[in-house]
């Protein structure tokens, strides 16, 4: 009974109050309610996203576009699980530089033997497109070559005709006395309807040439799956062979391939003598400096979708994090002083509606003023030494962003905030006034408790607000991220990073989705009253 | 004498703005003098300006002219050496029940220890009947227990005088009869001067050493002072058989019915002049 209780109480809580009626019905209290219940609540929404999918799939596929069809369900799936395969494969050569010994060895051997195995698989899927090219070619071949014939011959024909109708308009031509206009007027007329008849002649060869090409464009499914197989191979053999070249080439290789050279060199050192000294020592000291190098080199791995993802959930909570210390204390401000809410009502007014386009360019501009040379700036530099945070290479532009995100999404925590402090309960008050409580621990014990409620249901719509803001804000400024990430695939223009974008929509609304219902919980556990929060 | 002037009102006036900005005197010369641990009651037609008078004691409502004495200073503003039970219990709904009196020990009682507080939290809330209910929120609470939890935050601060407003009146009678006896018992060991507000002439009876019945508002003043004279403590079933009480019950009621009387006879005037 109380495990019962506890379960419906998290659920509640954690704002998954569709899962209540599931596990109702596990304690088996009233079943034809719960089923009704999971039937609207679970049921029905399941079955309009498949709808939804369906519908998607049937008519993604008619509009053609430069970069492709827009990509169907399937296509954006395979896509995503090609973006994951991108992001293991990047973080396993990262990991390969790092690798020493055995388990470097290990790993060589085990690629070695998985790219042995690829080879003769390589060789099939080429045959395989070899074969599909052919029986492409034979097939089109076959329904071109009828309408090809009857193009020719209708050409042919069609040219007898202009001539037969040339000749015999010249014949009449000559035939013609100067002064019979009536037999002038005719040939003219004649000869526009001969222009006219070729026109329409030509259209009726280019409709043809169209036939011709529609079934070239036509999809071949054997040759696109031939296609897709042999470039999943090759991406795979492609990069065994990088990670090979990888681990071959790693960190400790270096440093043992650098330190065998110093070894020579310092050897040769002590057995020379006279001028030559000199110049074995700049050899050894060039070395020794290179070995530092080596010591200190890090694999160059790009940024993955994955640590876009990362870096943008940074980037939103670093500017939800400046909102809310800005919002909060200027909102309880103006909501303890009706001149404070006087003096910044205009504010509030102007700036609100203010785009994160129009912000973005003035913070980018305005941080480039604090951070001229991002690379040996102290703050940036200190950043990039943080252990959880360092990976992200934070720059002018992520502050820009995160910036313009505070600047955005301020206003709901603010507004929400100076309400619920102006809007206190007049007994709470009087219960202060009769304790005669000071300023700060009235602040304390009853301000902000009762103001808390409305301040966290600002600071949720705050994050939403700042997480719509913060995609625009990244896309502008090339800031690592989310937005970025659209960005290049726009310019790309492939049908292969068109399907990348629509994963990036799943990637927002799923993570926009997780930050709200984190806010939710929080809302929930503030709430003293057992006021609903809408879900 | 100091003691039969613990509490003095003298010449107590209110003044409200009525819509059209002209102040009208809701209460208008209101003279009562209280004694040193006595109980007394508020008793007067709704509207008359009893909340008005106990407000003003409390401090709450500024008074417009006049002035109250309490143990031989004038007060000025609220203070918790008057600490007052409303109609409505408005807790504070984030804290907890020991919380809500919590923060009221720890500021009237800031040179005690920790542990000292501790004990006048738990025995103000045993007191009132909630041992077992100290760490819950309002919302886990009956309307009850929360004017239980209101009533031991006000006792707990050791006020001088105690100002109760309608306690009793969102409560079902049961409740109230109850809740009569939890505070009777307190005051009868505590002796704390007290000011109850009420609409129910029984009850006034029971709990209180004198009753003070106001005139009609505005205007409203004192209108006449009944000694209830019942030794303490005292047994319901014993005073409800007691021909006193009876005599106590008939004189607040044909006063109460005067002006009633009186309210009409002015509102016939008025309807006449118009
Ligand atoms: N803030 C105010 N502004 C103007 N008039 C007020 C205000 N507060 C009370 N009044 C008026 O003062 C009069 C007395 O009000 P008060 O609340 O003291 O009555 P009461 O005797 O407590 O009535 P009840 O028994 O219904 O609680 C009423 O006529 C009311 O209209
Ligand atoms: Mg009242």
């Amino acid at each position: 009974m109380s495990i019962k209780y506890k379960i419906l109480k998290a659920i509640d809580v954690a704002g998954l109050n569709f899962l209540r009626p599931v596990i109702l019905l596990c304690y088996g209290e009233e079943p034809e309610e719960q089923i009704r219940k999971i039937g609207l609540f679970i049921a029905v929404p399941i079955m309009a996203f498949c709808l939804f999918l369906y519908l998607w799939g049937l008519f993604a596929p008619m509009h053609k576009t430069k970069s492709g069809e827009v990509p169907t369900p399937s296509v954006v799936w395979d896509s995503a699980k090609g973006v994951w395969a991108f992001h293991v494969r990047e973080k396993n050569k990262a990991n390969a530089y790092n690798l020493e010994g055995d388990s470097r060895d290990k790993l060589l051997e085990q690629a070695q033997t998985r790219l042995s195995e690829l080879e003769p698989m390589v060789a099939r899927v080429n045959e395989q497109l070899a074969e599909a090219d052919g029986a492409m070619q034979s097939s089109l071949a076959s329904k071109i070559e009828p309408i090809k014939a009857e193009l020719d011959s209708s050409k042919n024909a069609m040219r007898e005709a202009q001539k037969a109708r040339q000749a015999d308009l010249q014949a009449r031509a000559k035939a013609i006395a100067a002064d019979d206009t009536a037999a002038k007027e005719k040939l003219l007329e004649d000869y526009r309807a001969h222009l006219a008849q070729i026109e329409t002649e030509r259209e009726s060869l280019r409709s043809y040439e169209e036939q011709i090409d529609e079934i070239h464009n036509a999809d071949f499914p054997q040759r696109a799956e031939a296609i897709r197989a042999q470039s999943a191979i090759a991406e795979e053999r492609q990069y065994l062979v990088k990670l090979i070249d990888t681990l071959e080439n790693n960190r400790q290789q270096k440093l043992s391939d650098i330190e065998t050279r110093l070894e020579g060199f310092e050897s040769s050192y002590y057995e020379a003598s006279g001028a030559d000294l000199l110049k074995h020592a700049k050899s050894i000291t060039r070395t020794e400096s290179l070995m530092v190098n080596a010591a200190d080199s890090e694999y160059a791995k790009p940024m993955t979708l994955p640590d876009q993802v990362l870096r943008s959930v940074a980037c939103v909570f670093a500017g939800f994090l400046v909102a809310s210390l800005i919002a909060i204390p200027v909102g309880i401000v103006c909501g303890l002083s009706p001149i404070m809410m006087s003096a910044l009502t205009p504010f509030i007014a102007l700036f609100k509606p203010v785009s994160p386009i129009v912000w973005l360019p003035i913070f980018f501009i305005i941080v480039g003023g604090f951070i001229p040379d991002p690379d040996k700036h102290w703050l940036i530099a200190g950043l990039a030494e943080l252990p959880l945070i360092g990976w992200m290479k934070i720059n002018p532009a992520f502050i820009a962003s995160a910036l313009t995100v505070a600047m955005c999404s301020l206003w709901p925590t603010l507004v929400n905030t100076a309400l619920g402090v102006a809007s206190i309960d007049k007994d709470h008050i009087n219960v202060a006034r009769v304790l005669r409580l000071g300023f700060w621990s009235r602040l304390i014990k009853i301000v902000i408790p009762s103001s808390l409620p409305l301040t966290f249901a600002g600071l949720r719509i705050s994050l939403g607000v700042g997480w719509m803001v913060l995609i625009a804000a990244e896309l502008l400024s090339s800031s690592e991220g989310l937005g970025k990430f659209v960005w290049d695939m726009f310019n790309n223009g492939s049908s292969q990073t068109f399907a990348q974008m629509f994963v990036v929509v799943f990637v927002v609304g799923i993570i926009g989705l997780l930050l709200d219902r984190i806010m939710i919980v929080f809302q929930r556990l503030v709430s003293f009253d057992e006021s609903p929060t809408s879900i | 004498m100091h003691e039969d002037k613990y509490v003095e009102i003298f010449n107590l006036v209110k003044a409200y703005p009525n819509p059209y900005g002209d102040d009208i005197k809701v209460v208008d010369g209101f003279e009562l003098n209280i004694k040193k641990g006595e109980i007394i009651g508020l008793l007067g037609h709704s509207g008359c300006g009893k909340s008005t008078v106990l407000t003003m004691l409390a401090g709450l409502n500024e008074i417009s002219d006049g002035g109250i004495i309490v143990d031989s200073r004038e007060i000025s503003g609220p203070g918790p050496d008057r600490s007052v039970v409303f109609q409505s219990p408005c807790l504070l709904p984030w804290l907890t029940a020991y919380g809500n009196v919590m923060l009221g020990v720890e500021r009237v009682f800031k040179h005690a220890t920790k542990a000292q507080r501790k004990v006048i939290v738990e025995y103000s809330l045993s007191v009132v009947g909630l041992a077992d209910s100290m760490h819950k929120y309002s919302r886990e609470l009956s309307g009850g227990m929360q004017q239980r939890v209101g009533i031991a935050r006000a006792i707990a601060l050791k006020p001088k005088v105690l100002l109760l407003d309608e306690p009793f009146g969102r409560l079902d009678s049961l409740t109230r009869m109850d809740l009569q006896d939890v505070i009777l018992g307190i005051l009868d060991r505590e002796k704390i001067t007290t000011m109850l507000v009420t609409h129910d002439v029984d009850e006034s009876i029971y709990m209180c050493d004198r009753i003070c019945m106001m005139t009609n508002g505005p205007h409203a003043k004192v209108g006449k002072l009944i000694d209830v004279d019942f030794q303490r403590p005292r047994v319901r079933s014993e005073m409800i058989e007691h021909p006193k009480y009876y005599d106590y019950r008939e004189q607040i009621l044909s006063f109460l019915d005067e002006c009633e009387l009186e309210k009409e006879k002015i509102a016939k005037q008025k309807a006449k002049v118009a």
